[in-house]
């Protein structure tokens, strides 16, 4: 069936919309006056130069990484463990414990940073690496379990079944044929994290502290009190980094997985 | 072999736990320490009761733009050709930190902003429009942010339906517009009420975006919350009102799920 005139319109000027706040964010980040504008006035890479050379960007930027690689690596490890746990586990124990994993999902994040504080410094973990991470490992969760349980469904029964038969103990059929299979799915889920960590502000923000902070809420407290082209060559950083997160993930894994997840997400009873 | 796998589950099951326990401290929390008092207190507050109000319609304004933009937009996708590249254009924004796409809103709606400047070079106004600090902003803002969620979600009930459904109704005579509202809406349902409940979710916690683009007058719940922490350090009155949001979410959102569960058997009857 062909697409009305009205649709297709709407459907390129979003297309041409939802891109257009970053691209002009990368503009303005040439500017070589302290002034945001776009086109930029002329071309500099003066605010790079000095997001390079400010300790406490670089650290934020560190800290950010650090976070995220950490956190992507605990829950994917986390999440394949869950899956696997749950692939032959009875359909009611499976679907009330997925509930329970994506249910980070289903509650406004500005209650979960006050939740998160609340416990946090009652732990006196508030303010600090720990306490941010476990924050971003529990918001990782859903993100991270669902590409691994899509990848570990779509595995053909009869290769395990094979491999058993032929003599395989269940620990060979596990690292020999199932892990393998999986690894598109732990790529995703492994990328997704890391994104989700790294760009996570709204729940972050209320448990940063003086000694520790990550770059999306240093770029926040930034803009609050002037916005300046530095945090445009910033986000502009971020953006790139996140594109090119985007890519690998097609070429690794293909986009196609945002929508299976998606449809898993629909299947699982909420 | 069995009590083994589900042994699997345990460091999920940490993870689980944790949040749990905090979401519970949270509402445990808002009655042993602040008591019945302050949620009477708040509620008979105008500031409070405006603030719940806002929340409430800018939410739900900006689930009705993302459902009615995001429908082009998937139908669009999901007779492309060429997806996976479109795709791109949807899910790179997507992902990138929603504090550097209000950002870009920023640049793009500020008094001397890129909007701004390109209608007063086009000789359409002689004195800038104040966009930002506005509720317009804010809509803009979080439509643009929440836009992708919905989309992913109606394409990826759009592409699980069988085209053979639209070609029949098309052979029996149905004109484009009736199969769309007779055939390929109502099985795309169920992704849209995910869309939307999901956004509904999202934007009713959301704070980056209303306290960027909004400014400090026109307060959603999530800013309030943020500013009676940081500024007012008032964490009693902070915790009644995430608990209020807890709330408000679970009453936007439940009459949407109710319907989709309704929609989901009714389409498995057929």
């Amino acid at each position: 069936m062909g697409l009305s005139p009205a649709t297709r319109i709407i459907a390129i000027l979003l297309l041409i919309l939802l891109p257009a706040p970053l691209i002009i964010v990368i503009g303005a980040s040439f500017s070589p006056r302290a002034v945001l504008a776009f086109p930029p006035p002329g071309f500099s890479w003066r605010w790079y130069l000095e997001f390079l050379g400010s300790p406490a960007w670089l650290a934020a930027f560190g800290q950010s990484a650090i976070i995220a690689v950490v956190a992507a690596v605990v829950t994917t490890v986390i999440a394949v463990l869950a899956a696997l746990a749950l692939d032959r586990a009875p359909a009611r124990l499976r679907s009330a414990a997925e509930t329970a994993i994506l249910a980070p999902l289903l509650f406004p994040h500005a209650a979960i940073g006050i939740a998160f504080l609340g416990w946090l410094s009652m732990l006196e973990l508030n303010g600090g690496f720990i306490g941010v991470l476990m924050a971003h490992l529990i918001l990782c969760a859903p993100f991270a379990y669902r590409p691994v349980a899509v990848s570990l469904r779509q595995i053909d029964r009869s290769l395990t079944e094979a491999a058993t038969i032929l003599g395989a103990e269940p620990r060979q059929a596990l690292t020999r044929v199932v892990l393998p299979l999986l690894r598109p799915g732990i790529a995703a889920s492994l990328l997704f994290s890391f994104i989700i960590s790294f760009d996570e502000v709204t729940v972050t923000m209320f448990l940063i502290g003086p000694e520790f902070t990550t770059l999306p809420v240093s770029i926040y407290t930034h803009i609050h009190d002037s916005a300046d082209p530095v945090v445009a060559a910033i986000s502009s950083v971020l953006i790139l980094l996140t594109a090119g997160l985007v890519l690998l993930i097609d070429r690794l894994v293909g986009l196609r997985i945002f929508i299976d997840i998606e449809e898993e997400g629909r299947q699982a009873p909420a | 072999m069995k009590a083994g796998r589900l042994a699997l589950f345990a460091p999920m099951a940490v993870l689980i736990t944790a949040f749990a326990v905090a979401i519970g401290g949270l509402i445990w929390g808002s009655f042993t320490r602040g008591g019945v008092g302050l949620y009477v207190d708040l509620l008979s507050d105008q500031v409070v009761l405006r603030v719940l109000w806002r929340t409430v319609w800018i939410s739900a304004l900006t689930t009705l733009f993302c459902v009615v933009l995001a429908y082009p937009l998937a139908l669009f996708l999901a007779r492309s050709k060429h997806r996976n590249l479109w795709l791109i254009l949807v899910i790179s924004p997507w992902l990138v930190s929603i504090v550097v796409r209000t950002f870009g809103w920023m640049v793009l709606l500020g008094v001397r902003g890129v909007m701004n400047t390109a209608l007063r070079d086009l000789g359409l106004i002689d004195a800038p429009i104040r966009i930002l600090f506005t509720p317009t902003a804010v809509l803009i803002g979080l439509t643009h942010v929440f836009l992708p969620f919905v989309v992913i979600a109606i394409l990826s009930s759009l592409l699980q339906q069988d085209r053979r459904l639209e070609e029949a109704s098309r052979i029996l005579g149905g004109t484009r517009w009736q199969t769309f509202r007779r055939v390929t809406l109502p099985l795309s349902m169920p992704g849209v009420i995910g869309g939307a409940s999901l956004v509904l979710l999202m934007a009713t916690g959301a704070i980056v975006t209303p306290l960027l683009l909004g400014g400090l007058r026109d307060r959603m719940l999530g800013t309030q919350i943020y500013t009676e922490i940081f500024q007012v350090f008032n964490f009693e009155r902070a915790t009644a009102m995430a608990v209020m949001l807890l709330v408000i979410a679970l009453v936007l959102v439940a009459p949407l799920r109710l319907l989709e569960a309704r929609i989901r058997q009714a389409q498995e009857g057929v």
